[in-house]
């Protein structure tokens, strides 16, 4: 198999659980309002946003034009 | 127990400012590696002083070379050199640590009602950055100082002597400094006030570190940026800025000057805070417009970010993007202004005490405005087509520099003079000083203004007659100007010795500072005082709970064997 | 730091004996240090973003077309999806530092150390990743052209970025050990989870730029 394909699988499966921890993780820190809490709901919600990124790569939508 | 009567409007109360760590015994952890923030600010003070006074060696080297319109002083390779030099020191080895590092340490702290700053421990790691890349930058002569100007723009830079490189080292490292400090100085205002301190209770200077240790922390690492950058291209050769090799030296630009703007603030908003300090203090007056004043310092901070551009109107900018950038820097002319305008309504009607800082801040009031004033006409884009790289912009840079940092430093150093050393300062000295400053400064940096206009070029060593007259004018000012600053340093040290005892508060001030001994003992207060007002309220009672205690002496401070220091 | 307790002074007006002072100056403490390192982290976003603005301009304003043609061919783009692996790693690794985290503050030291082991092992791998890539880019070497100068920079300052954090990391796993934090005091801990996630954001911005762009 192409290395290409496999590569696109495993980012694809990787960044679904990643994704669905990170929000996980997310909503538990949700109800908190210390400053480093507020820094981490941040991250953790760019993280999550990067994995969306991943897949938006793996579906062939980004780059446009092909990579 | 002192406690703030019902209703009265207190801050957080910080027990952090509690403890009184014991005081270090060795004359290494004394003098040398400090952790106390006013031999910190010293150690700055005399660093900064000492590279001004080299970097202004370095000026009238430029001075002299331009008394005659082919000055033989120096080569022009040399004299490119010279002129870079003297414009980087000044800028970075000079007022940035003086205004922030030096001033900032020793008198904030002590205005907030602390102890130390945050982070006393970084704050001795960024001193020593200081002297390391002074020491890095001037050495920079032994192998070819960097020689195109301060702003070193590409493809010039690229090709200049290994001093460039060195350059790019020597400011990037004092730039960590910078950022640094300007974090330790957020932390420390935001948190450690005194009780009762709330932000619109909080010392005019105080403002001012804030709104400028706020630009330094965030405006400081694009221009390590640059300077990587160009460090990387000149050493590596990886393409940024050569237009050979696919660059643009534009890029340059932008990622300097989204530094070097800020920077010019990151000068000024400090020595703003210092005139908020000596102005009401000699007119017996209550500062006015305090909430203008402080609202102000943060509305320069922030359009301070914006107006980069307005140094690059004629490297080919599209006229659409000219115009915003020119609207907004005349617009930061509203929030100077209104300090203008609050400072002399201040002064008006007010019982005049004429020292020696009450000298240099009026004096500020005047050459800073004028500053102002060439900064609007450089604003207008078709006018900075004609001024851009001309004596305008000099003149233009050095009333707002020295007519405006430098003098303001002097207001603050003579204003806090007795503070730091216990000892006046002898008057006569100090106004023989302002004048031939004031004086000398404006023979010197007016003339700039028209040789600009009439189209002498800015960083030539050579220049075509016609210019002569005015160029030998300003050298014989600024002959005079050096002078006078060796009065204030005979002065300095003679005070040492025969200087009257000042005691606790020569000029009836109010800030915090004042209400205890000069110089103040390592702990600064011995208990916190609470905090109820501004301290701007001259003729009523002084607005803060404890002094006494603060000033007191009754009671042992701890020492290294009575409080073992615990663990995490 | 030396704590001595003033033993008059401003009173609230309500007793309290010395370990509830203590605790009150730790806090306040914690708060600054939070603080300075949020700060800290502030403007290191802000030197990543003028490597950003140069690595835009150059690429929108400057360059005649992109990828650059050089020597008469355009170069290629980069791999996308072997970095879309080397991404998830990353991400990965972010998540799991969060749940170490939150393990250590529950008490649960074997999770912490499982998900803390995993952090540092993802990081490395990143790293290891960005070596291959590194290694296989055919974007003609760091001072070719703009292309490299700004790849390899924008990666390598992110790199040494990761490096410094996988240390940074260890340091920690290794005085988690030795007891240096409980479960009342982890401030390091906090500030080491903060730095991971910072310099994992910065590479959500750097995959979006020079792969996805």
């Amino acid at each position: 198999m192409d290395l290409a394909v496999i590569e696109k699988v495993v980012a694809t499966l990787g960044a679904i659980v990643v994704f669905v921890f990170a929000l996980i993780g997310l909503r538990g820190e949700w109800p908190k309002n210390g400053l480093d809490d507020i820094v981490t709901k941040l991250l953790l919600g760019l993280m999550a946003f990067g994995c969306l990124l991943v897949l938006l790569a793996t579906a062939g939508l980004l780059p446009r034009g092909g990579a | 127990m002192a406690t703030l009567a019902p209703g009265v409007k207190t801050g957080p109360y910080h027990a952090v400012l509690d403890h009184i760590h014991p005081e270090p015994t060795s004359f290494i952890r004394k003098y040398i590696f400090s952790i106390d923030h006013k031999v910190i600010g010293y150690q700055y003070m005399i660093t900064g002083g000492l590279f001004f006074l080299i970097a202004g060696l370095l000026a009238e080297l430029i001075r002299t070379q331009l008394l005659s319109p082919n000055g033989a002083i120096v080569s022009a390779a040399t004299y490119n050199q010279i002129y870079s030099m003297h414009g980087s020191a000044m800028v970075w080895m000079v007022i940035i640590p003086l205004v922030t590092g030096g001033f900032g340490n020793f008198v904030m702290p002590l205005q907030i009602g602390a102890r130390d700053v945050a982070f006393p421990w970084l704050n001795l790691a960024a001193f020593w950055m200081f002297p390391v890349a002074g020491v890095i930058l001037f050495s920079s002569f032994l192998w070819g100082a960097p020689d195109a100007g301060w702003t070193e723009y590409p493809p010039v830079s690229l090709q200049g002597p290994p001093g460039t490189s060195m350059w790019c080292v020597a400011i990037f490292l004092i730039g960590i400094s910078s950022t640094l400090t300007g974090i330790n100085f957020i932390v420390t205002i935001y948190k450690m006030r005194a009780p009762g301190m709330t932000l619109t209770r909080m010392p005019l200077f105080v403002w001012g570190q804030f709104g400028t240790a706020g630009l330094s922390f965030i405006a400081t690492t694009a221009l390590a940026g640059a300077l990587l950058a160009l460090f990387l291209e000149r050493t590596f050769g990886v393409p940024f800025y050569d237009p050979k090799h696919g660059g643009s030296p534009v890029l340059w630009q932008h990622m300097f000057w989204f530094y070097s703007h800020p920077a010019v603030y990151i000068m000024i908003l400090p020595v703003f805070g210092i005139i908020s300090e000596v102005l009401p203090t000699f007119s017996r007056k209550p500062v006015f417009g305090y909430k203008m004043i402080a609202f102000s310092t943060v509305a320069i901070a922030l359009l301070g970010f914006s107006v980069w551009a307005h140094h690059m109107f004629t490297s080919g900018m599209v006229p659409w993007l000219q115009l915003p950038f020119m609207i907004i820097t005349m617009v930061i002319a509203v929030p100077t202004g209104i300090k203008i305008f609050s400072w002399m309504a201040t002064l008006w009607g007010g019982s005049i005490h004429w020292t020696t800082p009450m000298l240099f801040a009026t004096g500020f009031l005047i050459t800073f405005t004028c500053g102002g004033l060439t900064g609007f006409f450089l604003a207008a884009v078709p006018l900075d087509y004609h001024e851009h790289g001309t004596y305008f912009v000099v003149a233009h840079l050095h009333y707002v520099l020295y007519g405006g940092s430098v003098m303001g430093l002097f207001a603050g150093i003579y204003y806090w003079w007795p503070k730091m050393t216990g000892r006046m300062y002898n008057e006569v000295l100090g106004y023989w000083h302002f004048w031939l400053t004031f004086i000398a400064f404006n023979g010197t940096f007016m003339p700039m203004h028209w040789l600009g206009l009439l189209g002498m070029p800015r960083r030539v060593a050579l220049y075509d007659p016609q210019f002569q007259f005015w160029n030998v004018f300003a050298t014989i000012s600024s002959y005079v100007l050096a002078a006078s600053v060796l009065i204030f340093l005979y002065n300095f040290a003679t005070s040492f010795r025969s200087g009257k005892i000042a005691g606790p508060n020569p000029w009836g001030a109010r800030t915090l500072e004042w209400m205890i001994s000069s110089p103040p003992p390592y702990y600064n207060y011995k208990k916190i005082p609470a905090v109820l007002a501004t301290p701007y309220d001259f003729g009523n009672p002084l607005p803060y709970i404890g002094l006494e205690a603060a000033a007191g002496a009754e009671e042992a401070t701890p020492t290294a064997a009575s409080h073992p220091v615990p663990t995490h | 730091m030396s704590v001595s307790i003033a033993k008059q002074g401003y009173s609230l007006g309500h007793g309290h004996d010395e370990d509830a002072h203590e605790q009150v100056i730790y806090q306040e403490t914690r708060d600054m240090r939070l603080l300075g390192f949020v700060l800290f982290l502030c403007s290191d976003v802000v030197l990543f973003s003028a490597f950003i603005f140069a690595y835009i301009y150059l690429r929108t304003t400057v360059a005649p077309s992109w990828p650059p043609i050089v020597g008469g061919h355009q170069l290629p783009r980069l791999d996308t999806a072997f970095a879309a692996v080397n991404s998830v790693v990353l991400f990965g690794s972010g998540v799991t530092m969060h749940y170490a985290l939150e393990n250590f503050k529950h008490a649960n030291l074997r999770r912490y150390n499982v998900f803390m082991g995993f952090t540092i092992l993802l990081g490395a791998m990143f790293l290891g990743g960005q070596g291959y890539e590194y290694a296989h880019a055919q974007i003609g070497g760091w001072s070719g052209n703009i292309f490299g100068a700004s790849f390899f920079t924008l990666t390598g300052m992110h790199g040494f970025h990761v490096f410094a954090g996988v240390i940074y990391l260890l340091v920690l796993w290794y005085q988690t050990q030795r007891g240096v934090y409980t479960q009342e005091r982890y401030f390091g801990l906090t500030a080491g989870t903060l730095y991971w996630h910072f310099v994992d954001v910065i590479w959500v911005g750097l995959f979006f730029l020079f792969y996805l762009w």
